[in-house]
Order: structure tokens, then sequence, then C-alpha cells
């Protein structure tokens, strides 16, 4: 590892929504950011940035950046607005505040934050403790990949699986509902490296992304099928007679109902349902066990539809199924983070929560602002930063009926008068990365990395956690975290005395920008080679009994009272989505189309979809739709379409293409319903999934017509 | 909106970019190379890599570079991707003294 060269480079950390938690250095002069790049000592970053982070520096100080503190002045989403000091800003939250917990009581106040930063003082948890202290209205936040976690915990423990840098020992890969190339892309070099020795690389992926357009094979069943898929995989291979049967009876539990569950659901069976032939799951099955090491990546995507957590429960079953756990680079990965030693307890202060607060979900929040919910107390003012509901959460237009509403005293911590920051009575201008310390959690790595304070804010912006500071002494919150630095709270949040952290401390950190988890190097690390799962009973959970409906702590502020609770199958199965031609034949008359929304290529959810460069880079918001689909409602490449379902409607440019196939549309995430007509997430429920209450945002039916 | 391949290529072929590019998007013949818009991420990552500046994301780029746009998406079609970096032509260095760079 290298240091830095010269006194105006300083080591950053990628701050965005994605599992590459990029290493880069920023190029600071006179204390402006004049340009960044990737660390080139990084394994995995290898010097390389994305097509969203090359000129973040341009983000940092682009001309609508929100640079003082402002009130609404003219009526909600009018986007008027006349500056103030902090001090009256801060001054007027809390006389607001403190009048609603005088009439309703704090759970009347709901903070509304996601991985919009990824820091651990500054993202997902920076106001946990914060609004824990208060006795606010717990927000449960389950944007991506919670289904995911609640299933991956039932049947693995929270283990990181296989280092995502192993796969370049592996000889078979599989990437699940994942476009690597647009959202991975640092893993997708790996991935391609294990290629050109030899690896074959499968995409199983309802439509042909970018990613799937470079494998070796392309598997593509229908929309929210994935689980019939799993199932039948695992059908064939004990039909196949390629169980790792040593394996299974060390280190497994539940195999026999595992197999009886598994024996109807055949590859003809599941033929019928995913439209991928039953010979093709033979293969894969027959592949997946024999060609090892055999590593499976499942993407974020795979959770979006009613039977999503069961999906998860069957496809992380495969690898104890054949062995490939006994290999480097064999099993399977979801999220690393697992085996990083962060002290969530810490960071939130779940101590601090009185008892029997209430919970609301964030992919709900429309419903709860429109009292569709039966809540103890209902939402008189939210909190929102590090997240966008009005472009990012589903039934947008309830959300934005509910944020006009004068009876909420919205207040928005932004970089931008984004889609929600519109609606707020009090915006309050957010540093931005590079502009305040912190360590990124990584959800797609084993590596700790450090951001530095590396420029002023412009302005009169200050960092999430210097707002919630300032608010807790308004507020006269004693506890000592409350006056912690930003410093002396990366001290306090990392376990630094875990084995995980041998010879790491923050020290090194500053002066290296990342550190290696001590969890095994991606050439010998096999941590499941003899069991050794994180479960209970220290084995693969085929089967568990008396399973309950979870959302895992860090994205309900570790408040564990108030879970779903649910009784969930013990075995995994396949559950069929909601809203699809074969399950809802009543609904797809009047709405025929499922809808894919994928994150765009140049985006990073709604992060830089309001940049005039980086909208030129991704193209205006378009559908792409069979020519067959096409051609029956009138549609020429380029026409003007509107999309629409039960809960709304947006606008898009027709892309006639042979990547999708008949009855499915795809149209992807982030453009700002200011520049657009709606956005993707008018259609979307917010219809919890099986487990995790996980978004389903693959699991709905739309009509498209031409409007030109 | 991909990036491309310019006239500094030419006779030069030091082929860093190939090494950092993610996505393996570069196509070779023996002149020069060419990137492939469809594949290509944007990421930018071989633009520094160019020891002769040959590369240019179309989005920013000087107007005389446009016809490279057609060029490189057309001749990558047809040719073989190149994988790892390579020695560089002969006259690459007396190119690059030529370009004053």
């Amino acid at each position: 590892m290298n240091e830095l060269t010269k006194k105006t480079e300083f080591f950053g950390g990628c701050p965005h929504d994605c599992p590459d938690t990029c290493s880069m250095i920023f190029n600071v002069e006179d204390g402006v950011v004049k340009g960044v790049r990737g660390n080139p000592d990084h394994p995995m970053t290898r010097g390389g940035l994305c097509v969203k982070l090359k000129d973040y520096e341009k983000r940092h100080y682009h001309p609508d950046r929100v640079l003082y503190p402002m009130r609404r002045t003219g009526p909600k989403g009018s986007k008027q607005f006349e500056r103030i000091s902090w001090d009256t800003a801060l001054d007027e939250i809390v006389s607001r505040w403190k009048t609603i917990i005088n009439e309703h009581g704090p759970q009347a106040i709901i903070p509304y934050s996601y991985l919009g930063h990824q820091g651990l003082v500054h993202g997902l948890n920076g106001g946990d403790a914060f609004f824990n202290r208060m006795g606010a209205t717990v927000c449960e936040r389950t944007f991506c990949g919670e289904g995911s976690c609640t299933a991956w915990l039932l049947t693995v423990g929270p283990t990181a699986g296989v280092d995502p840098e192993s796969y370049i020992h592996s000889k078979y890969i599989v990437i699940w509902a994942c476009n690597s190339v647009s959202t991975n892309l640092h893993h997708w070099a790996i991935v391609k490296e294990a290629q050109r020795s030899g690896a074959k690389v499968v995409v199983i992926d309802s439509y042909a992304s970018r990613t799937a357009k470079e494998a070796d094979w392309h598997i593509c069943p229908k929309p929210g099928t994935d689980g019939a898929l799993a199932m039948a995989v695992i059908n064939s291979i004990i039909d196949q007679g390629l169980v790792d049967q040593d394996y299974v009876d060390n280190y497994t539990s539940g195999f026999d109902a595992l197999k009886g569950r598994a024996s109807e659901r055949t590859p003809e069976w599941a033929s019928e349902i995913t439209g991928v032939p039953a010979d093709d799951i033979r293969k894969l099955a027959r592949e997946l066990a024999t060609a090892q090491p055999a590593a499976i990546r499942i993407g974020v995507a795979l959770e979006r539809h009613h039977g999503g957590g069961q999906t998860i429960r069957a496809v992380s079953s495969i690898p104890a199924l054949t062995g490939a756990w006994r290999h480097v680079g064999g099993g399977i990965t979801q999220f690393p983070v697992w085996e990083h030693p962060y002290k969530f307890d810490v960071i939130c202060r779940p101590d601090l929560i009185p008892e029997g607060t209430q919970v609301v979900n964030n992919l709900q929040i429309g419903r709860a602002l429109l009292g569709e919910l039966d809540l103890k107390v209902p939402i008189k003012s939210m909190m929102c930063w590090n997240s966008n509901p009005v472009t990012q959460a589903p039934e947008t237009d309830k959300i934005v009926e509910g944020l006009k509403s004068d009876d909420l005293f919205l207040v928005s911590a932004e970089h931008f008068i984004s889609d929600t920051a519109s609606y707020a009575d009090i915006v309050l201008p957010a540093s931005m990365g590079a502009e305040m310390e912190d360590m990124i959690l990584s959800w797609g790595h084993l590596y700790l990395t450090y951001n530095a304070k590396s420029a002023d804010s412009p302005g009169e912006a200050i960092p999430n956690n210097e707002i919630f500071r300032r608010l807790a002494a308004k507020l006269g919150f004693e506890e000592e975290n409350f006056k912690w630095s930003d410093s002396e709270c990366l001290e306090n949040y990392v376990d630094w005395e875990s084995p995980a952290c041998e010879g790491i401390d923050l020290e090194y950190m500053r002066k290296n920008g990342f550190a290696r988890l001590t969890v095994g190097t991606k050439d010998d690390r096999a941590p499941h080679k003899e069991g050794n799962f994180p479960t209970e009973s220290g084995k693969c959970m085929f089967e568990v009994p008396g399973a309950t409906n979870f959302v895992a702590g860090p994205f309900r502020q570790m408040y564990d009272d108030l879970q779903p609770g649910e009784p969930l199958d013990p075995l995994p199965d396949y559950t069929a989505p909601r809203e699809s031609p074969a399950t809802n034949p009543l609904l797809a008359e009047k709405f025929p189309l499922n809808i894919i929304s994928p994150k765009s290529h140049g985006f990073l959810n709604s992060c830089y979809a309001n940049m005039e460069h980086k909208i030129k880079g991704q193209g205006e918001q378009f559908v792409m739709i069979s020519a067959f689909d096409a051609e029956a409602r009138n549609i020429t490449e380029g026409d003007r379409v509107q999309v629409a379902n039960q809960r709304g409607a947006f606008k898009g440019v027709a892309r006639i293409t042979e990547d999708v196939n008949p009855g499915i549309v795809v149209a992807t995430l982030g453009y700002w319903r200011q520049l657009n007509t709606g956005t993707v997430n008018s259609i979307s429920s917010a219809e919890f999934t099986d487990m995790g209450h996980a978004p389903s945002f693959s699991d709905n039916l739309v009509e498209v017509t031409r409007t030109n | 909106m991909p990036h491309i391949v310019t006239d500094n290529c030419q006779s030069c072929r030091f082929t860093d970019c190939v090494s950092h590019c993610p996505v393996e998007c570069f196509h070779e013949d023996d002149e020069r190379l060419y990137i492939n818009p469809d594949v290509c991420v944007d990421c930018g990552a071989c633009i520094p890599a160019c020891p002769v500046q040959a590369i240019y994301d179309v989005v920013d780029m000087p107007e005389d570079k446009e016809p490279w746009i057609k060029v490189n998406a057309e001749r990558s079609k047809n040719l073989p991707v190149i994988m790892s970096k390579q020695e560089p032509l002969p006259t690459a260095e007396r190119r690059r003294t030529e370009l004053g760079l």
C-alpha cells in the first residue's frame, strides 16, 4: 500500500449506495476538490471508478447545491424558499417538534433515511441514536436487500460467504439477478478475470441486461419466478445423484425435509412457470454441482417479488447441497458486511427506545401519511436525510399527497432540492462526501474504507452528524454520544479489538485509506469448508423449525420489539408473484405487462439524475418493450408512451428491443419526477414480500400506451 | 454515450488502457485500438492510462474527434477483443515525441 504522494491528496471512500465502496483519492487545491481518481492500490477499486463517480467533484460544486438553511415561503411543492440562519432553522425545528411532542407524543415524529450516504457516522444509522432518544416512531428501512438478509440469516447466519475476490479461483460463476456491469462493476472485473482463466459465467436475469449479454450463458426466467427455478435446481441436483452427501450429513440440517419438499418441484414443473426449458434447468443443476469451485453472486433484485425471501432461502441452500463451500471460491455471496466489525448498538443506542414504540416501514410512508395504516400515533413530522422517497419509494402518488398536507412538518437535510425536499418546510444544507470524515461500510467487499475531510463544505453546509449534534444540544440530550466528534464516533463505532481488525486502528486507516479485514485471504478463505456456519446449530439450515419473520437490526434502528413476527414456512419453496398474468389474470386483463425497474447505468438511485451531463450520458427515461408488444399497441421506436396501472403512471420513450421478452417491459430507476412526468415508482406497489418487509419492485403489472 | 479511441493511438498502440478496463471493451488491429460502444461502461478509467491522450468521453470531446465515434463503433464489431496489455508499436515513442506528450 502506498501513502499519498502529495500533501494536496486525501483518501476518500465512495459513500454511495453501491456494494463496491471504492477507495478514492481526492486531489485538492486551495481547499477545493479539483479531481478524483480510484485508488490504484485497492485490490477491488484498482484505480478505476465508474460513470457516476469519475467526476465526483462536479457534484460537490454543482450550481444547484443547497448552500444555506431555508424556510418554505410558497405552497408545499412550489420550491419557494427563503434563506434563514442555522440558529433560526434549528430553533424553528425544535419549537415545532416540542409542540408536536406536547400534543401527540414523540411518536408523531418519524426519521426517514437510507443509504444515500453509507458512512458509519453520517449514513444509514447516523440519526438513530438521536431519534431513539427522542422516542420517535422507529422507521423500518427495507429498500434494498432486507428480505435477502432475513433469508440469508435463517439459512447460513451472518457470514460474509465467499469473498468476492476469491471468484478468481471459481470455475463456475452464477450471477443471479444482478446487473454487475452497471451496479457491481469492480466485482465484474474479477469475474471477467476468472472467465479468462476458463470459468463459465452464467447470468440469471429476466431481461438481457448489459451483464447478461457478456455471459457465457444467459438464463431468462419470467419475472418473480426465480424461486421455482431454484427449487427445480435443488430437485435436479438430488435427482441426478449430485448431492455431496458427506457435506450434507455433517454440516447441514433438514436435508430429508428439503428433499421431500423438492421432490415435486421438477424441472418440468419449473419450466411451465419460469419459461426456462427443463433440460436447461438440469444442465444448470449438473454444472453447479460438478464444476467446482462454483460460486453464486446474488443481487438485491432477487428479493423484489412476493416470494423473494423464499427464493433466497432456496438459492442459498444450493452450495451446501453440492459441497461447493469446501473450496476457495466456492459457495455464495450475499453481503460481506456481516463480517465487518461495527458496533451497531453503540451507533443506534436501541437502549434509549421507549418500550412499545411503534414502527412504520419506509416503503409504506405514503400509506402512513395518508392515515391508511393502523397507527397508535399519527405522523405529524418527518425528518428526511440520505433518502429521497418521492423518487425511490413505491406508491409515489400517495407519498406526494401525504407530503402536501399542511398537517405535516417536513425537515429535509439535502444536497439539492430533490423531489422530496421540494415539499420541505425547512431545508438544511448537508455536507457531501469529500467534506466530512467518515468510514464507509461495504456490502460488497471485505475492506474497511476511510474517507478524510478533504475540503470545507460550500456555503453553510454541515455534516449530517453535526446537524444531529446541534439538535441534540438544543433538545437537552445529555448522553455522551451526542457530544462525540466525528473522529470520536469512529473510535467508538468500530470494534477495533475484534480479531477482524488485527493490526488496524483509526490511525492506520487515516494513513492507508483502506484495510483488509483479517477474515482469510482471497486465496485461502473457505469459511464453511467444515461447516462452521454462524447459525445456532452451526449448520446450514435447509429447514428452520419455528422460524418467524423479522427485519435485521441495522434496518430498524436496532429495535427488536414489534418485529413482523408471522410464522414462516420452515422450508424453502416457490411463492408465486402477486402480479403476473399467470397468478392474477383478472388484473392482467387491464394491465397485461410485467415491469422491471432496475437501476440506471448512469445514475446512482436518484443521485446524479439532476446533472445535465449525466442525463446526457444516461439518456432520457426509456421504456424497453418487445416488438411483439409494441406492434400490438401501435407503438414504434421513439414514440412517447405512458406506463400505467391502478397506482399511477409515468411517461418515457419507447425503445423496441430484443433484450426483453414479450410480456415484459423495463424502465430504469432514478429519473427525477420534477424533470419528468411521473417516475417508475409511480406504478410500484408498497406491499411487502414474504420476508424482511422487502419491496416488491419487480412484482407489478402495467399497461403501456402510445401518447404522441 | 461511450468512450472512443482517436487518432493519437495510431502508430503508438501503447495498450495501457486495456489493463485498466473492467469490461473488455477494447478491440485491436495491427495499427490501433477501438472501443466497442455497446460494452464500454463509461467509467473513464482508461483516459488517464493512455500515454498519448487518445481516449475521450464522447460527452466531453473536441468537435474534430466526432468522426471517431463511427469508426470505433464499426471497426470494433469485426475485430478481436484485446484482453491484456501488449508491447507498444516500435514507432510508439517517436510518435509520442511528435505529439509533444
